[in-house]
């Protein structure tokens, strides 16, 4: 049994298929004691799978996993020392709040009298607010009030490592927010490993020291948010984090008498002196990738500039979101709240340097991350 | 309230027609009732009368004098311990197919149905001869384990398909929670499967409760008997005397109607469970 804060996970070549499917390819992930790690994708990216392999509710076909200094591959879930979330919380229905707080300090071994366990049940449940619902049932209570439920019992032994499989998902988006606080307050007192299955980047982003993002069953990237938000090892992982989507304009970059060019279609950027490194990205087709954050209103020197028609205004409160045509392509872009843009507006748009990407197209590995060469 | 404002009629007739089931399917049994306490010289008069003019339990006590007690307590014990068996086996059994993945599994389940599709009468010699062969002819232990073979498949039905109507992330919890899968579905698949186990146990009551053909196939001596075999001796012992006949008739279906109508919502739930997910 590993009891005690925060230990260690490691997995060593993990992988998992059903039939001709493979949910998880070749899985090599090392996350430090007391780490609050989230597993970030799509449905079916292989992250809740990840989640249950290390939970031991299902067998790995290949690779190991260690926690701590245990390698736990071959044992079952009651013998991890891992303590779990569910998305629809699993609450016991036939037990009061107090009765399911408690179960998992009644199970075999854990040789705890009545009276520890009725004053760990009650501390808990002060600490996380629920202290007035102990003689009522799951049913009876909030879904807020379910989650802190759920959350208590999982808290109740004080375990090495929280599995969370979005917890928060069934939440109204206020409450969300709320909880999305309180669990990192919980975190940075327990520093308990934590492990957070999510969909949702702007939780992982928010939530995390790293995050593992997920497609088709692979590990992209693991790194800390800012990390992943300014250099993105691929397109998908690009496009995945951030509000909204990047802008993607296919196309190639030509050496030209005037310097290099970004050829899209129906638009040529001329590149600023700065980046005439992208020359050697000449021999392949390529997508530049720019947030809308990065595309402004306005003529700046030494950046990339075009003229474009705008086609549609947002506003989003803090800023406006605009749509503009730019010869054959459509360039979302971000402006100051107060800027008076009017649909039909002729605009010299700014694509700035350092907020700009280059993926291979085929491979959609990064070339240039954040204006940078990528190493 | 708002029903009967918008729709009387509708809700008059659904009334109605209620009502008709119920006497149909009521009035014998009250009718026997009456009958078995009324004097005998009463159950014959003309014209007839629903209500006895005088009560009395004098059929009651012939039935009881005449050994309906020891039968009564025969079909209580084999009823009971066919119920158990069933449980026991059939919990554990339809847990497997509900949660693991086997090679062989739809074979094991696809058998099962068909098991269920062969009529009693057909395995009754079969059966004999296996009971006759490990010498438990004439024993209660015989009949049950001849009762829960026949019982089982239906029991296994009804319990796998409650199963998988709970969400797995239940016993997941309880698993991480720090309990062996074992522990899991005592403390927490079980529990929440009341109603499955319910109807499941309801139908195998009813069938070891009624059965006749079985019971007097196997058991020969006197002190063995159930009920429904105690009842028909009795058809040939009083010849056309209602009372006690149709005393030993209550004593037998009131026990299962009292069940039934304290149980009958779980019996109902335990039935659209099977039939939605099966």
């Amino acid at each position: 049994m590993i009891e005690g804060s925060g230990a260690s996970i490691e997995f060593r070549g993990i992988g998992k298929r059903y039939g001709e499917t493979v949910a998880l390819a070749d899985l090599d992930l090392t996350i430090q004691p007391g780490e609050f790690v989230s597993l970030l994708g799509p449905s079916g990216s292989g992250k809740t799978t990840t989640l249950n392999i290390l939970a031991g509710l299902i067998s790995a076909d290949s690779g190991s996993i260690m926690i701590g200094d245990t390698d736990v591959t071959y044992l079952s879930p009651d013998r991890r020392g891992i303590a779990m979330v569910f998305q629809n919380y699993a609450l016991y229905p036939h037990m009061t709040i107090a009765e399911n707080l408690a179960f998992p300090l009644q199970a075999r071994g854990r040789n705890l009298s009545r009276l520890a366990i009725k004053a760990k049940v009650q501390d808990v449940a002060d600490t996380l607010g629920i202290g007035h619902l102990l003689a009522r049932y799951p049913k009876e209570i909030s879904g807020g009030q379910q989650q802190r439920v759920a959350l208590g019992r999982a808290m109740v032994r004080d375990p090495k490592v929280f599995l969370l499989d979005e917890p928060l998902s069934n939440l109204d988006a206020r409450l969300r927010l709320k909880m999305r606080r309180d669990l990192k307050a919980l975190h940075q007192r327990l520093r308990s490993t934590i492990v957070y299955v999510t969909h949702d980047q702007s939780e992982a982003m928010s939530l995390s020291d790293r995050i593992a993002i997920y497609q088709g069953g692979r590990l992209q990237q693991c790194g800390t948010p800012a990390d992943i938000y300014r250099r993105p090892a691929n397109a998908f992982v690009a496009n995945f984090m951030g509000e909204r989507e990047m802008n993607n304009l296919p196309g190639t970059v030509v050496q030209t008498g005037g310097g290099v060019v970004f050829k899209a279609e129906g638009l040529d950027l001329t590149l600023p002196s700065t980046l005439s490194g992208w020359a050697r990205f000449h021999d392949r087709a390529v997508t530049l990738g720019i947030r809308p954050q990065g595309v402004q209103i306005g003529q700046r020197a030494d950046a990339t500039q075009c003229e474009a028609v705008l086609r549609l205004v947002e506003h989003a409160g803090t800023e406006q979101f605009f749509y503009a045509q730019a010869g054959g392509v459509e360039l979302s872009g971000a402006a100051a709240p107060d800027t008076p843009l009017a649909i039909g507006d002729r605009v010299s748009l700014t694509l700035l340097s350092r907020e700009l990407y280059l993926f291979d197209t085929a491979s959609g590995a990064a070339l240039v991350q954040g204006g940078d060469l990528a190493a | 309230m708002a029903v009967l404002r918008s729709a009387p009629l509708r809700h008059l007739l659904r009334g109605l027609v209620s009502a008709v089931i119920v006497v149909a399917a009521l009035f014998p049994i009250f009718w026997g009732l009456m009958t078995s306490l009324k004097p005998a010289r009463d159950i014959v008069t003309f014209p007839p009368s629903l209500l006895p003019a005088t009560v009395t339990l004098e059929h009651y006590a012939t039935i009881f004098k005449a050994g309906a007690l020891g039968f009564l307590l025969n079909s209580l014990l084999v009823s009971a311990g066919t119920v158990a068996l069933c449980i026991g086996l059939g919990a554990l059994a339809a847990y497997g197919l509900a949660r693991f993945e086997f090679p062989g599994k739809r074979a094991v389940l696809v058998a099962i149905i068909a098991v269920m599709s062969i009529p009693v009468a057909s395995l009754l010699i079969p059966t004999y001869t296996l009971i006759a062969e490990i010498g438990l002819v004439n024993t209660h232990v015989g009949l049950i384990l001849v009762y829960s073979a026949y019982q089982l498949p239906i029991v296994i039905w009804i319990l796998a398909a409650y199963y998988q109507s709970l969400p797995i992330e239940l016993e997941w919890s309880a698993m991480m929670d720090g309990y062996s899968r074992f522990q899991a579905l005592w403390k927490v698949v079980l529990p929440l499967s009341r109603p499955g186990l319910i109807a499941a146990g309801l139908f195998v009551v009813v069938f070891a409760w009624n059965d006749f053909v079985v019971a007097v196939t196997l058991l020969s001596s006197e002190d063995t008997r159930t009920l429904p075999i105690g009842i028909y001796n009795f058809l040939g012992f009083y010849g056309r005397e209602w009372g006690p006949l149709l005393a030993a008739s209550m004593v037998s279906t009131i026990p299962l109607l009292v069940i039934f109508v304290v149980l009958q919502r779980y019996f109902m739930a335990g039935m659209t469970n099977g039939s939605v997910k099966g």
